[in-house]
């Protein structure tokens, strides 16, 4: 039988959890995983964990809230929470979405035609809470209730009354993050309401007025990122380092002897990657290199503070830290004189410094930014390099990000170089704008606290998972190996926990990669295989 | 009279409520770029790219296709051609009920202008009088029975459809039974007591020329109470989409201006970057401009 329906206001109700999930419940996989056997068990929270945290939403813990102690205390945060509801809607405090924002909040029509276009609704069995509607109705009805001069009067027959309590604001806080803002939903209102700005600007009044974040996009990631230069931790003289062992490693793999350009100014290009590629996958900066030496190109890396990693992580909670991120990295690249940053592989970085930060940082620090797909098409479809597309001779589809793709509009230049150097090349569908998120967008791929990790790969990239199945099922056999495609640092690291999740490597033969390491795979003058399989 | 003073009323709230509302979105600062691909203004682009796929796109002038915007809102507003892709079933309602709408507009248009021609002398029994008033009939009947079908369509989702019942508030029934009830009053005022829709011609010239006009018809009455009403209300409604479109789209969805030196784009950042902000989380220090936040150190 069917659950009842939870509608917004249920949301203020004191319950012990909201929505019970069920991996039976979830949408089905293709094969091989068509019979759910190898449906890992969800992971449920410790009772420790249940007592300490705030876990009534879904008993998945992605932010984490403790318990308020007393009922003082959680006054306090309510109150708060709606100070920063007031703010939102202000232009000193929020002039970067206050138009966006305002429109979203006034004209939704309610008629739902989001929710199917939301990979996490589908994937959890349309779990109602998960609706792209569901949050968004809720701080609606909070602002209208209590904002509005007349909000309480007519709150009833507005269908506003909510009651905004502390239990409201702590499932809020986790709701905020179980959308990866990858705005597919925005794309098919028809009025023009984006459920993933509001998400956006949710995640904001935790973040600006309350200082509740995850850890690892906050402390761990934009504080760390703006205090010792990058949110993994790597600091410039660990950089240093780090580029060394590369440079031996590109010439053991390549016998190439290559010199990462460091601080050299006056450069064309400032080339920045997400820091994660030098811990996680270190191939894809030595592709880089090898491409733009092949080439020819006037480039450096820089070891500045913050100069070394692209990533944005206030994208995706706080304009805040965005601001600071974007400004210093900009900063850099007029120290240094070049004439263009180009971004590496790296999705939300991409859309952070291009077109977010197109209206933060100006004047004397505008300095152009292009994405790599760009740079890298004209390198390989211009002829500069040598490619034999028959060594890249396996299956290969080709995943979106899509900050790069559906929100910033960079979609063929990928898909020419794969054309062109991948003959088993294969489209999974649907793609290109309409494509679906991996399931570690906005953060998800680096949240790793309690078992959040466990709904990320089962439920927010389940959708990417069948699709990937889909694309490959003529050749499903795992003795035939398989590559995606995956342009972008985190898509990267949550297709590497998918498929560790559940196996398939082992199941279906089926790897990942980024751009550059096909693109050197195929390249006549090395010898070796630049892929490794798998990696994982 | 007391019924055009109502209709005087009800165009004047609608004007002020409709421009206020414009006023205040147009007011608004600028925001962040924030836009959703395609955007059906990037030239040779439909399938979704933008001039970031071209190297150095700083270096390139700009190429807005205005043909490629046309092609993409003309079908999106006749014919709700989103909602047809995406949520099919509900455009079986939805489209017969704006349809509905954009025809019993073109009604109220062809009678206003035959109210016109007839003020300017042209006779009412005059061929083209009778040809416009003949088109008026086939716009206001066909919009009346799409009107009233859409309506009750409507209805039906939000009450037997649960995704859309959990949602609904009492103000979205009384918004559809609201427009049901001018769609039906027009609908049986036409084919009971106004079959060539004479009576509402004559009403319309009155209210052009402040002469009473006496009505004996209920319908036709009721008809334009509810009309009146309904335009005094919809300023304040979520209705009012029918503009806010134009924001939600070509000021978000598609705003793709490019902040380039020396352009106006980069005066009004400038501008921007000056407000102060008042965030009170622990790593924000509340009265700063958005230029100091973004530079200061940060400890």
């Amino acid at each position: 039988m069917k659950a009842e329906k939870i509608n917004p206001k249920d949301i203020s109700r004191p319950s012990e959890q909201m929505v019970e999930l069920n991996p039976a419940d979830f949408m089905k996989l293709p094969y091989p995983y068509d019979k759910g056997e190898d449906e890992p068990a969800f992971k449920r929270l410790k009772e420790d964990q249940k007592k300490k945290y705030e876990t009534s939403l879904d008993g998945v813990l992605a932010v984490g809230i403790p318990r308020p102690a007393t009922k003082g205390e959680e006054d306090e945060l309510v109150r708060k929470f709606l100070s920063g509801l007031e703010k939102l809607l202000t232009k000193e405090n929020n002039w970067t979405f206050l138009q966006p924002l305002t429109l979203s909040l006034e004209y939704c029509a309610k008629c739902q035609t989001c929710n199917d276009a939301c990979p996490i609704y589908i994937s959890s069995g349309k779990k109602d809470i998960y609706r792209p509607t569901y949050r968004s109705e809720v701080l609606r009805m909070i602002a209208n209730k209590y904002l509005k001069k007349s909000g309480k009067l007519l709150a009833k027959f507005t269908g506003n009354d909510i009651e905004l309590n502390w239990t409201t604001v702590a499932k809020l806080a986790e709701l905020a993050y179980r959308c990866t803002l990858c705005r597919r939903c925005a794309q098919t209102c028809p009025i023009g309401v984006d459920n993933g700005l509001i998400t956006h600007e949710l995640r904001k009044i935790f973040s600006q007025e309350m200082g509740i974040a995850p850890g690892e996009i906050h402390t761990l990631g934009s504080v760390q990122h703006l205090k010792k230069g990058s949110s993994t931790g790597l600091m410039p003289v660990a950089l240093k380092d780090t580029l060394e062992f590369l440079e031996d490693d590109i010439k053991e793999r390549t016998g190439l002897d290559i010199k990462f350009p460091l601080d050299k100014e006056g450069a064309d290009i400032l080339l920045i990657h997400n820091a994660g590629e030098y811990l996680s996958w270190p191939e894809n900066p030595m592709a880089f290199a090898i491409i733009f030496e092949a080439a020819g190109l006037n480039w450096t890396l820089s070891t500045d503070l913050l100069g070394y990693d692209a990533v944005n992580y206030g994208l995706w909670y706080d304009d805040v830290q965005f601001a600071r991120v974007a400004v210093r990295h900009a900063q850099i690249a007029k120290k240094l004189g070049v004439k263009k940053i180009v971004i590496g592989e790296c999705g939300h970085a991409h859309k952070a410094i291009s077109v977010i930060a197109d209206r933060i940082i100006n004047e004397e620090i505008n300095i152009p930014r292009e994405s790599s797909m760009t740079l890298l098409e004209d390198l390989v479809c211009s002829g500069k390099l040598n490619l034999d597309p028959k060594k890249n001779a396996f299956p290969v589809t080709l995943h979106d990000p899509c900050n790069m793709v559906r929100l910033m509009g960079v979609v063929e230049p990928q898909r020419k170089i794969i054309r062109k150097i991948c003959p088993q090349f294969r489209e999974m569908e649907p793609h290109g704008v309409r494509n679906y998120c991996c399931g570690g967008g906005s953060g998800f791929a680096i949240m790793s606290s309690m078992n959040f990790p466990n709904w990320r790969s089962s439920v927010s990239g389940r959708m990417k998972f069948k699709q990937i199945l889909e694309a490959f099922q003529d050749v499903i056999d795992p003795s035939i190996k398989k590559m995606v495609c995956a342009p972008c640092s985190n898509c990267k690291g949550a297709l590497r926990e998918i498929f560790n999740y559940y196996n398939a490597w082992e199941k279906c033969g089926i790897s990942y990669t980024g751009l550059v390491e096909l693109i050197v795979n195929a390249m006549v003058d090395i010898k070796e295989p630049y892929i490794e399989w798998p990696i994982m | 009279m007391l019924l055009q003073l109502l209709s005087y009323l009800a165009l004047v709230v609608f004007a002020v409520g409709i421009l206020t509302r414009v006023v205040k979105y147009l007011r608004m600062p600028l925001h962040v770029r924030w836009e959703l691909y395609p955007i059906p203004h990037e030239k040779g682009r439909e399938y979704g790219g933008s001039y970031f796929e071209e190297v150095n796109w700083w270096e390139k002038p700009k190429e807005k296709s205005f043909i490629g915007q046309i092609k993409f809102m003309v079908p999106e507003i006749l014919f709700v051609r989103g909602l047809y892709h995406d949520n099919r079933k509900l455009w079986w309602a939805s489209f017969p009920f704006h349809f509905g709408i954009y025809l019993v507009i073109g009604w109220l248009v062809l009678l206003l202008i035959g109210a016109i021609l007839n003020i300017a002398g042209l006779s009412p029994e005059s061929a083209p009088a009778t040809f416009l008033q003949s088109f008026a009939v086939i716009f206001g009947a066909v919009g009346f029975v799409l009107g009233v079908a859409g309506c009750i369509g409507l209805l039906m989702f939000r009450i037997f459809d649960s995704d859309l019942r959990s949602f609904a508030a009492p103000k979205d029934y009384f918004n559809l039974v609201f427009i049901l009830s001018i769609f039906l009053t027009g609908l049986i005022a036409w084919s009971s007591s106004d079959p060539s829709f004479i009576i509402f011609r004559d009403y319309i010239k009155g209210v052009i020329t402040f002469s009473p006009v006496t009505i004996e018809s209920s319908l036709v009455l009721a008809h334009i109470i509810l009309l009146s009403l309904f335009l005094m209300y919809l300023p304040f409604t979520h209705m009012t989409h029918f503009f806010a479109k134009y924001f939600m789209w070509d000021k978000v969805r598609w705003d793709d201006e490019r902040n380039l030196r020396g352009s106006a784009m980069e005066a009004k950042v400038k501008q921007v970057l000056n407000y102060r902000q008042n965030w009170s989380a622990p790593h924000i220090k509340p009265g700063k401009t958005w230029a100091e936040t973004a530079t200061e150190e940060v400890e």
